[in-house]
């Protein structure tokens, strides 16, 4: 354990520290470009600059591992100095174009040249001028303002695991850049706009809309995947201006994917922002007590059984709730969350969540991923699984394999087979992965919803449940049996057991109810990611469907009441993750228009047919949320279970599983509405299909 | 003595008839007073009136969107929205001043590193109704186009001082 | 024709004479409102209202315009009858106690022998006026410049009362013609001058005029009884205040200037008729009142009852027995 001397003050750190996280530690704050928690260590900037004494020159920081004995000065007159001449050199080609800058208010270069810097320019000449590059339409280049710091590059090398940009030229005709003109083909690619220290990289859709001083932070959860990742909603006046990361290390690090970060803009298009009723078969704007006299008069007299409701993807637990009460109160056991059909549910809760947790893919040897395309489904676990990846050589290889679609994964994996065969063949021990799982100390099988959707979904789900068993992946302290979901409400619907109830019908069941008569009203919680159509065509030769939610997107078109709903970033809601964690959005902009909370709506409801839901306050709610499951009584907390009995065994079909996922960019109301999301699916999907075909 | 003094100064009110003695000289002395629609005093080139947006020699308009000038307003009387113009430029889409907000403390001015919201030597700029001091942006320019001459020059005679 | 010599002639005549009266007077408050305006204006290095007409010169009527173009509010809380009553009073009983000045010798309407009690119980009444505006306009800062006024009002009339004693001590009438022809030989304001100050000033604060203008106290009452006035009904308080100016200057002149009296009993001073010596009186007593209004600032209320009670009523009170030691003394009472 070295031992220094920083500006008098003598710490004992790790080995491999280096002298600038040693400062850290106690509170210094030494400025710096290029070094990132997070990246590899280049040491180009030079603005970490400290004094180490016996040496002739200051020590970059951020490079040198602390050492027993050093003594550092952070303060003394040679540091500043250094400090002051690095920050002049910086600024020899940086352009003062602060004021149109998009990283004005919020960059490291402006806050260290006033921290750190001269107050004046010595420099008379001209400055070097770069040619803008197209990476892509989220990202906006000015590559005059780049300082080389490099951190661009280092990110997509080793985070994204994408190999397109590079510097080319040397000195001051150093560039970065694509090679060739093209976008950068990462789902993580926003985070280069965060990466970046200077304003060379910035948001492409976010251009000059606002500044950072006008935006309000609302600390919240994203909901456009399963993982929950902890974003940063900064809004202004009644706006969602943009999305940006939130610190969690075991959920996202410091990363979003880009669909989190700009699918926002989709919150301001095609959205319900009055109830609607359908009249002489069309849909007329109404006001709520129409609507709910709509939706109450097609109620009276039906029986609970004819009365049906289907959760969506980005069903809050709360909204979830009220439904689920209601449904009881009106005696419907006719309940499913499950849109895609997932045979999942049943069962103990460790069947159907991500039991190692995100950050626990750090300490696994071995992974099996079955049905699934991480990279798109869920790009921070991919990230995870990525960053173990990279780990290899320190603490032992990890060895990846791919039972399902065969696709690009930024990592090194051995593709084993398409479908359930092959599972069964490493069930058998006939597979060599399966010796793999067995000499691996933490093995993990990551079952995704490409293999459980399917007829055979139960049986491939029994398999998965072996498999983890035989080979080692359920022991102590180590449960290595992972479900990945791609919906964000998904868990919190199962929790809340959204699901049929005694004699209820399931999702086809409703269906077939809906189409022969037998279920007449289906009340839609944001479910739009099925085939609406075989709800029947209309309410006289189908169900009466209410549909309450955000966007109108695919049901609100078939829909005979609509209840305008709020959408993640207008409500305090909960939601849990794949993990099983329990997590808050918060409400950052009111709802538009007349929408209004989901509970909310339910809850008022409830009062106009005279079954009143026994909660009028959010605390209320969660009270009743924590009744139901204790689980929602707590926050943040990743569960630790055994693995329970769950699964059917039964044969499986030979099809090849194909993961859910097949548009990165759009798999929700609110991505399927946003402009941005549109223009990288022709820049970026579109250019890959192509390229394929 | 001094009471005696004290008591006659009082009684024969030396210092009223003293007052008004001042106040009667001062009415035979010249007026001070300026015609003011006819007649109009002197202004310093620093002179805080009606707000204009300058443009550019060749016509391009100054301002950039940096929003400095919205954020430093004490009164929050400025309000702007931003876009990337068609050439990709950084513009406004909207710039608001709240006529009735501002308090003409200047800040606005000095936080614009264009020179391109500017405080004119115009304060004849009195309305008959509220709804005609809410100034956007085409008001603001037309402005900046009326006193063009006088806004460099006001600006090229403070510039020493800057 | 019975009719016509006795009633309707004789009554044709009053209102004829009546109104050679009172449209004089309103024309006078009108200019003399201009007057202090320019005035004042010069004696603070300004010109005063320049811009309608020349030299200002229609300003007045522009006011008076103004005034009678725009709403009457009435306040939802007031008492509208008393309301609209007080500033009618006090401009009514500011033209009626007009009716008792001499002007000439000879040229006054009514010649009564009581004139001089007559003139003060209507100066008296005028605190009802504004007692009653201040109470019915059901404002914190009428009421206050209502009780303002009552006192101040009650405070300088004992004054008032003996300084006029002290004049009837030297003439020996309450006829205000009658004084003013017992000043043929020396105006009185030379042997009582004490008298002819204390008095000057309490008809100052008698008009509520700076400096007492306290009722109405611009800066701590935001108009004190007039707050809630607005266009003819303050027009006719303005108009009682001045007539009531003008009216305490007459009153001055009366009793210590020698009302129509040239100052030097020879030509050419004789030739000037009477009733403009009265008028010149009259304008340089209005003068002083301006001119007090353009130097001082205004007292504070302790200050200005203390004046009142402690200083001008044992004052005045002295110098009755004063005079009238004298008068007995040297045995100059009038016959």
């Amino acid at each position: 354990m070295p031992k220094l001397t920083i500006d008098g003050i003598e710490i004992e750190v790790e080995p491999g520290t280096s002298v600038l996280q040693a400062c850290e530690r106690l509170g210094i704050e030494i400025p710096r470009f290029c070094f990132h928690d997070r990246l590899s260590v280049p040491a180009n900037c030079r603005m970490c600059l400290v004094e180490l004494e016996r040496s002739p020159k200051p020590i970059a920081s951020c490079a040198n591992p602390a050492t027993d004995g050093m003594v550092i000065h952070t303060d003394s007159e040679l540091t500043k100095k250094a400090r002051k001449g690095v920050m002049e050199f910086l600024l020899i080609n940086h352009p003062l174009d602060c004021p149109i800058c998009d990283q004005g208010g919020e960059c490291d270069l402006q806050d260290q040249a006033v921290a750190y810097g001269l107050d004046h320019s010595r420099y008379q000449e001209n400055k070097r001028a770069v040619k803008e590059k197209y990476l892509g339409p989220l990202i906006k280049t000015f590559m005059t303002r780049c300082i080389h710091c490099t951190r661009c590059i280092r990110f997509a090398n080793e985070i994204a695991g994408v190999e397109e940009l590079g510097a080319t030229g040397r000195g001051e005709h150093m560039e970065i850049g694509t090679y060739i003109e093209s976008a950068i083909t990462s789902e993580l690619s926003g985070n280069l706009i965060d990466v970046c220290p200077v304003g060379a990289l910035t948001s492409k859709p976010y251009a000059f809309a606002a500044r950072p001083w006008e935006l309000k932070r609302t600390d919240s959860i994203d909901v456009m995947d399963a993982v929950g990742s902890s974003i940063r909603i900064d809004s202004r006046g009644g706006e969602v201006m943009r999305v940006l990361p939130r610190l969690h290390e075991d959920v996202n690090e410091e990363w979003i994917s880009d669909k989190t970060r700009f699918a926002c803009d989709g919150l301001k298009r095609q959205r319900l922002d009055r109830p609607y009723v359908r009249k002489d078969g069309r849909l007329q704007p109404a006001t709520w007590p129409e609507a709910f006299a709509a939706v109450a008069d097609r109620l009276s007299g039906l029986k609970g059984e004819e009365i049906a409701a289907i959760a969506g993807d980005l069903a809050d637990a709360e909204g979830l709730m009220a439904l689920k009460d209601l449904m009881a109160s009106l005696g419907s056991p006719n309940l499913d969350c499950r849109q895609d059909g997932a045979k999942i549910g049943e069962g103990p809760r460790s069947g159907y969540i991500f039991n190692t947790g995100i950050a626990g893919i750090e300490s696994a040897d071995a992974i099996l991923l079955v049905g699934t395309n991480p990279r798109w489904e869920a790009p921070m676990v991919n990230a995870r699984i990525r960053k173990r990846w990279l780990l290899g050589g320190q603490i032992g290889a990890l060895k990846v394999g791919v039972v399902g679609p065969d696709v690009d994964l930024t990592y090194r994996k051995e593709h084993l087979g398409a479908g359930p065969r092959t599972l069964e063949s490493i069930a058998q021990g006939k597979n060599a992965f399966a010796d793999v799982l067995k000499a691996a100390e933490h093995p993990m099988v990551i079952v995704g919803m490409g293999a459980l959707t399917r007829s055979d979904g139960a049986a491939v789900l029994a398999m998965a449940r072996s498999i983890s068993e035989t080979y080692g992946a359920v022991k102590e302290g180590w449960n290595g049996f992972n479900v990945l979901h791609t919906a964000a409400g998904r868990v919190g619907a199962l929790d809340l057991g959204f699901m049929p109830g005694e004699g209820g019908r399931d999702l086809p069941g409703i269906l077939d109810g809906a189409q022969s008569g037998a279920v007449k009203l289906v009340w839609l919680y944001g479910a739009d990611e099925f085939d609406v159509s075989q709800l029947g065509p209309d309410a006289d030769n189908g169900a009466f469907v209410v549909y309450q939610g955000h966007h109108g997107d695919r049901a609100a078109h078939r829909a005979d009441v609509i209840l305008p709903g709020a959408a993640y970033t207008e409500k305090n809601a909960t939601y849990v993750n794949t993990e099983g964690r329990v997590q808050r959005a918060r409400m950052a902009v009111f709802p538009p228009g007349d929408a209004r909370e989901d509970w909310r709506i339910i809850r008022a409801f409830s009062e106009t047919i005279g079954r009143k839901l026994p909660y009028d306050s959010l605390t209320q709610v969660r009270n009743r949320l924590a009744e139901v499951n204790p689980v929602f009584g707590t926050l943040d907390r990743l569960p630790e279970e055994g693995l329970g009995d769950f699964g059917e065994a039964g044969k499986v079909g030979s099809a090849g599983f194909v993961s859910p996922v097949d548009n990165f960019y759009m798999t929700d109301p609110i991505s399927r509405a946003s402009i941005t999301m549109a223009k990288c699916m022709d820049e970026i999907v579109g250019r890959a299909s192509a390229a394929a075909e | 003595m001094a009471f005696i003094d004290r008591t006659a100064r009082s009684l024969l009110l030396t210092e009223l008839l003293s007052g008004m003695a001042l106040t009667f000289k001062a009415m035979f002395k010249p007026k001070v007073t300026l015609n003011y629609p006819y007649e109009k005093g002197p202004l310093s080139p620093r002179f805080r009136g009606e707000h204009a947006l300058r443009r550019y020699p060749n016509g391009e308009e100054r301002c950039i969107a940096c929003k400095l000038c919205e954020a430093i307003c004490p009164a929050q009387a400025i309000t702007i929205e931003a876009e990337p113009r068609e050439d990709g430029s950084r513009r406004t889409t909207r710039y608001d001043i709240d006529m009735t907000k501002c308090i003409y403390c200047g800040f606005c001015q000095e936080a614009c590193p264009v020179d391109a919201i500017v405080e004119g030597p115009n304060f004849e700029f009195a309305t008959e109704t509220r709804e005609e001091l809410y100034y956007n942006k085409q008001k603001l320019l037309e402005n900046g186009d009326r006193w063009e001459a006088q806004l460099a020059a006001n600006i090229a005679a403070d510039a020493p001082y800057r | 024709m019975d009719f016509w010599s006795v009633y309707a002639w004789p009554t044709i005549l009053i209102v004829l004479s009546i109104l050679a009266i009172v449209v004089p007077i309103i024309l006078s408050v009108a200019y003399l409102t201009l007057a202090e305006r320019k005035i004042m204006g010069a004696m603070q290095l300004r010109q005063g209202p320049m811009v309608v007409g020349p030299f200002g010169l229609l300003q007045p009527i522009a006011d008076g315009v103004k005034l009678m173009a725009k709403e009457t509010i009435v306040p939802s809380g007031a008492n509208r009858v008393v309301f609209i009553v007080a500033p009618m009073l006090t401009f009514f009983l500011a033209l009626v106690a007009w009716a008792v000045i001499p002007f000439d010798d000879g040229w006054v309407l009514a010649d009564i022998n009581v004139g001089i009690l007559y003139l003060f119980a209507i100066s008296s009444l005028g605190v009802y006026g504004i007692v009653m505006a201040g109470w019915a306009s059901n404002s914190r800062y009428a009421f206050l410049g209502g009780l303002r006024s009552a006192a101040q009002m009650v405070s300088y009339e004992v004054s008032i009362g003996f300084i006029i004693i002290t004049v009837l001590l030297c003439v020996g009438s309450l006829n205000l013609s009658d004084i003013v022809r017992a000043q043929e030989d020396l105006w009185f304001f030379i042997p009582l001058f004490p008298m002819f100050v204390i008095f000057f000033v309490s008809t100052v604060a008698e008009t509520n005029r700076l400096p007492f203008d306290l009722p109405e106290g611009e800066s701590e009452l935001a108009g004190g009884f007039m707050v809630e006035y607005s266009a003819m009904t303050y027009a006719l308080f303005f108009l009682g205040e001045y007539a009531n100016m003008i009216l305490m200057s007459g009153m001055t002149t009366v009793l210590f200037l020698g009302g129509w009296l040239p100052p030097f009993d020879f030509a050419p001073f004789t030739w000037i008729p009477g009733v403009v010596w009265f008028a010149l009186k009259v304008a340089a007593c209005l003068f002083v009142f301006i001119w007090i209004r353009a130097t001082f600032p205004r007292y504070r209320y302790d200050q200005l009852m203390r004046l009142g009670w402690k200083v001008f009523l044992p004052l005045s009170l002295l110098w009755i027995v004063v005079t009238a030691g004298a008068l007995i003394a040297f045995d100059w009472l009038p016959e």
